[in-house]
């Protein structure tokens, strides 16, 4: 590690952005570069959806000017870690970045451009990703989203039923969605993924067929299905507790899961993590590299509100990373900044027991599975016993029909892929979890 | 100075807390500054649920100028002190001094026993009874708990302020019912006053004077004892003889021990120190006694140096009808030390509700553990409350059960607590059940409906007589195990609250009765176990299954939930394996808040009682509570 630990801005922080924050200084300086990924979160919505939990908020104020140049602020304290390497994948979500307008989206990218060496992504073998909303995507925005680099986008169509998009809050009309990536096309952004979203309250089978159908008829080679989650605090649960709508059940929503798996695989898009499908799986190219960069444990930097960063504390991965988590607050990351960097809500510090849960939480969900010997062997110098542990839940597991073992791997099955929480819970609970 | 020992007895909510409250301020044992509702009610939960469990005696001194007119009557005496000031004094110009001590009483049906033993220590009640509501089951049976002991009462309608209030029917009813002369009640509001200084002259005037000592020896009623964590046990006494002073050596002359006063005094609500307490007068004592254990309300308590000849006549200790298990709520790696906690919250307690019995049991499902015995199903879980939130103990509580006799072939009898006692068939002759007398009041339009409901209970039908115009009441025979299954709720349900009851155990007769095994996955629970009616067993088998069907998770592979009598299956269902345990969404980048929610969930695994490969939630082993369809 190098660089001071543990900067306070101004006393401990609580997180109302007056009381003073903790910094993201102590995380990311204590990194290992070089990085090779970046993610941007950008909070402003044109409205709040009831289901989403993600930071974001209508922005009354036209802050987009004042957050942008804080945010290039922020990357300049960071870009220092990435250097010596081009970056690989930049994922810029939100919250809504379509919904920035093209001046800041100019000011950003050509800032972006200078800190950072996008020469792998300009080349097509990096991926430099932006969330899209149907509605926010013109032509005139692409055109400077591809100006700057982005080679990706991912459309949130969510649905191409207009009485699911009014269940979720979203107030775009389904028609703008193939126009949009028609846009996106035109503007010469290669690689364009759909977001759906499915199990939505009153959603029956046969539709959520037609939406997975109407995706593949859209020409995608990515399509990421996220079944509607109740996430505390939302405007969605609070309607369930409310008795509003009765929720799908389990069954048809694991039905729903498997038909996407079927419908997507004959047209050759498979999946290789449970929520998301490529054409020609992990390595056809079209997974999202980026993503991919979080669930292998790789190293990226955050900026932004309520983005989460993780970087490695040296060269030997086996003594874990730090992750912090920004402030999901706006008005303490304009108004705080340790040399640039942003108040933190949370840092954990690197441990080893802890980056192994993590590398089985993430690897069970990717098709390609865990190295078994590998995560054994650095669960058993986390912590002696737990590889042996882990042998013998993997074993049950086996047994059960979640896990398979083959080539040295462990892979959920067909079975597994429904339970892949529970896997992951079996297998997690054997290392340094009292 | 005279002196008047009294009680307030009514059916639950019908007001007699605020009416204590209301006399004390009148008598200005309180100013209305420090009036807070309920002044009697100690406990928190008493507070909360607005009810009175442990009977509290007070002592105030009022003013009176016997056979003055209802108009030069005042709500305040004014020459009495404010607040616990003097508890001396004489007679003035406002009259003749008198001191009061009255007790206030518990409503509800399981605490019967507290009633009583508070009736011992007086020589009248105030009866009283709600203005809107009439009289109600527990108002007959408190009645006539005071009509057995000789008591003089005074019939008191309160609640008189209430628009709805219909007080000059109320008092026909209480002429109907009880025989007592429907002139001769008293109307008040507690809440706003009305009627309080009659009652306070009808206090002095009609409740008669204890009466003049039978001996010299000194003979005090323990009615009521609590535990204080500072000086231990506090005895409340009733002086019949003599009188007792810090310092004197007394004896208790039911368990023969002997301690020193080092405290005596009064409630004024707040504790006062006196001199002595001499006959007729009501007051605490402390004597450096340990545990309640060492105290038996209803023993007297008389010098050591100069006993009485014979004790004051006792009353019946109280009996445990409901019993249920008591086991800590913990972690499978916390069981030693969270048993430890439970004991100890127990054994505290028990030094201040001495009426619920513990033995210590072990299971299979749920391991060590306690069998509690209760007084009836508002003291079980009043007691569980107390466990948790005067202790800081999380528990798990099985179905309750009732005390069977078992005949066993060559005579003898076995008192079984709990299903798993149950001697293996073909041992024993015959199984004997608990038979309640249980009289209901209720409104005319809903006695089909009730009556139908006794008889399912398997009720026997004895009588039914005329309450008012538009209510009766009704008295069945049904045994105690089909009372504690939601009988009470079913009533209150089916008569839009107006529907009140009472029971009192009369006998234990043989019947049909059979255990019905739980098997989870194949493994027999213990815990879950119940003993009904043959008749009754596959609706009460099938209704459990269903109920732990909705408790349980779905697990990764199916569970059979069978029940079963001996070898018999008699009912079945399944819980199907889960398809489905995945959320989709992995946060972005926010690793940790996927991470932690996997490792909650993982604890909450943790919290469940595990039967083979089955995580039962604690709420399952409720289901069993109430056989609500």
């Amino acid at each position: 590690m190098n660089g001071p630990v543990g900067i306070t801005v101004s006393g401990s922080g609580r997180g109302d952005g007056s009381l003073g924050w903790t910094s993201a200084r102590a995380a990311v300086a204590g990194g290992h570069g070089p990085v090779r990924s970046l993610y941007v979160h950008t909070p402003f919505c044109v409205h709040k959806c009831h289901y989403c939990d993600f930071y974001s908020f209508v922005d009354q104020r036209d802050q987009q000017g004042a957050f942008v140049e804080r945010l290039i602020e922020e990357l300049r304290a960071q870009a220092p870690l990435a250097s010596g390497a081009p970056l690989r994948t930049i994922f810029v979500g939100g919250g809504t970045p379509s919904l920035l307008r093209e001046d800041v989206w100019r000011r950003l990218l050509s800032e972006m451009n200078g800190l950072f060496d996008l020469s792998l992504i300009r080349s097509g073998a990096g991926e430099f990703t932006v969330e899209c909303n149907p509605e926010s995507a013109t032509a005139e925005l692409l055109g400077v989203l591809r100006a700057g680099g982005v080679n990706r986008v991912s459309m949130g169509a969510q649905s191409f039923e207009a009485r699911h998009l009014r269940t979720l809050e979203r107030r775009h009309d389904p028609e703008r969605v193939a126009e949009a990536l028609d846009l996106a096309a035109r503007a010469g952004v290669e690689r364009r993924s759909i977001d759906l979203i499915y199990a939505v309250p009153g959603q029956t089978l046969a539709e959520w067929e037609a939406d997975v159908r109407r995706a593949l008829a859209l020409g995608t080679t990515h399509l990421s299905c996220y079944n509607l989650t109740y996430e505390p605090n939302t405007a969605m649960t609070v309607r369930l507790k409310r008795g509003e709508f009765t929720p799908v059940d389990d069954d048809l929503e694991a039905d729903m899961f498997e038909l996407a798996g079927a419908l997507l695989a004959e047209r050759g898009l498979e999946r290789y993590e449970v929520s998301n499908y490529a054409l020609g799986g992990i390595r056809g190219g079209q997974a999202c590299a980026h993503n991919l960069a979080y669930w292998r444990q790789e190293s990226w930097l955050a900026a932004g509100p309520s983005a989460s960063g993780h970087v490695w504390a040296g060269p030997d991965r086996r003594a874990g990373g730090h992750r912090w988590k920004n402030a999901p607050n706006l008005g303490a990351y304009l108004a705080q900044s340790d040399g640039g960097y942003a108040p933190v809500a949370e840092h954990e510090a690197p441990d080893r027991a802890r980056a192994v849960r993590e590398r089985i939480m993430t690897g069970v969900r990717l098709s390609e599975g865990l190295d078994a010997a590998e995560v054994m062997a650095d669960a058993e110098a986390a912590e002696p016993g737990s590889g042996t542990r882990l042998a013998a839940a993997a074993a049950e597991l086996e047994a059960d029909g979640w896990l398979a073992s083959a080539s040295g791997r462990w892979r959920v099955t067909a079975r597994g892929w429904l339970g892949a929480d529970f896997v992951a819970r079996k297998l997690m609970g054997c290392v340094g979890v009292a | 100075m005279q002196i008047r020992n009294f009680s307030i007895i009514a059916h639950i909510d019908h007001g007699k807390s605020t009416l204590a409250d209301r006399l004390m301020q009148a008598t200005k044992a309180v100013s209305a500054r420090e009036a807070r509702a309920q002044l009697l009610d100690d406990m928190d939960i008493e507070r909360e649920r607005g009810i009175t469990i442990k009977a509290s005696a007070v002592t105030v001194m009022h003013h009176h100028t016997p056979g003055a007119a209802a108009d030069d009557l005042e709500e305040n005496d004014p020459a009495a002190p404010e607040g616990e000031a003097a508890l001396t004094g004489g007679d003035n110009a406002h009259g003749q001094l008198f001191m009061l001590n009255f007790i206030d009483t518990p409503g509800h049906v399981d605490f019967n026993y507290e009633v009583s033993r508070a009736l011992k220590a007086c020589e009248g009640a105030l009866l009283v009874v709600d203005a809107t509501q009439g009289v109600q089951a527990q108002t007959v049976v408190n009645a006539y708990l005071a009509i057995n002991e000789n008591l003089t009462l005074i019939p008191v309608i309160n609640k008189i302020d209430l628009p709805s209030a219909r007080a000059d029917e109320v008092a026909m009813e209480i002429e109907q019912v009880l025989g007592l002369p429907a002139e001769d009640c008293i109307h008040v509001s507690a809440k706003t006053g009305i009627g309080i200084p009659q009652l306070l002259a009808a206090i002095c005037e009609r409740l008669p004077a204890p009466a003049a000592p039978r001996f010299t020896q000194t003979r005090g009623l323990i009615f009521d004892a609590q535990y204080d964590d500072y000086r231990g046990v506090i005895v409340y006494a009733r002086m019949f003889d003599g009188s007792l002073k810090v310092g004197d050596k007394i004896r208790m002359m039911g368990t023969g021990r002997s301690f020193q006063i080092t405290d005596i005094g009064k409630r004024t609500p707040k504790p006062v120190r006196v001199p002595s307490i001499g006959p007729g007068e009501a007051g605490y004592i402390v004597a450096a006694i340990r545990s309640l254990a060492d105290v038996r309300v209803g023993d007297t308590i008389t010098l050591d140096n100069d006993p009485a000849p014979e004790a004051l006549p006792g009353y019946k200790p109280p009996t445990q009808v409901v019993f249920c298990d008591f086991y800590p709520a913990t972690t499978a790696d916390a069981k030693g030390s969270d048993f430890e906690k439970l004991r100890d919250a127990i054994e505290k307690l028990s030094l201040n509700d001495s009426s619920f019995t513990y033995i210590p049991v072990h299971s299979e499902a749920l391991g060590f553990g306690f069998r509690c015995g209760f007084l009836g199903l508002l003291h079980m879980e009043i007691t569980q409350e107390r466990l948790e939130r005067e202790f800081q103990t999380e528990v798990v509580q099985t179905a309750p059960t009732v005390t069977y006799q078992v005949v066993m072939h060559d005579g003898s009898r076995l008192e079984v607590h709990n299903p798993a006692e149950l001697p293996k068939p073909g041992t024993f002759d015959e199984i004997r059940e608990p038979i309640c007398k249980v009289e209901i009041i209720l409104p005319n339009e809903n006695i089909g409906d009730v009556l139908k409901l006794c008889s399912e209970r398997r009720g026997v039908f004895k009588s039914q007589s005329v309450v008012g115009e538009n209510r009766q009441m009704l008295t069945w025979e049904i045994p105690l195990a089909e009372l504690i299954y939601d009988f009470y709720d079913k009533l209150k349900a089916m008569t839009s609250g107006y529907g009140t009851m009472d029971y009192e155990i009369t006998d234990f007769r043989p019947n049909d009765l059979v255990k019905v095994d739980i098997l989870i996955n194949g493994e027999k629970v213990e815990a879950l176990a119940l003993i009904c009616h043959r008749q009754n067993a596959d609706f009460r088998g099938r209704i459990l299954l269903k109920k732990l069907q909705k408790q349980i998770d779905r697990h990764q592979f199916e569970i059979p939930l069978q029940a079963a009598i001996g070898g018999k299956i008699i009912a079945r269902e399944t819980i199907k394996a889960f398809r489905k345990d995945v959320t989709a969404k992995c946060y972005g980048g926010d690793v940790s808040r996927k991470r932690k929610l996997l490792e909650k969930q993982k604890e909450g695994k943790k919290k469940m009682k595990s039967v083979g490969r089955v995580d039962i939630p604690q709420e399952a082993f409720m289901a069993v509570l109430d056989q609500g369809e």
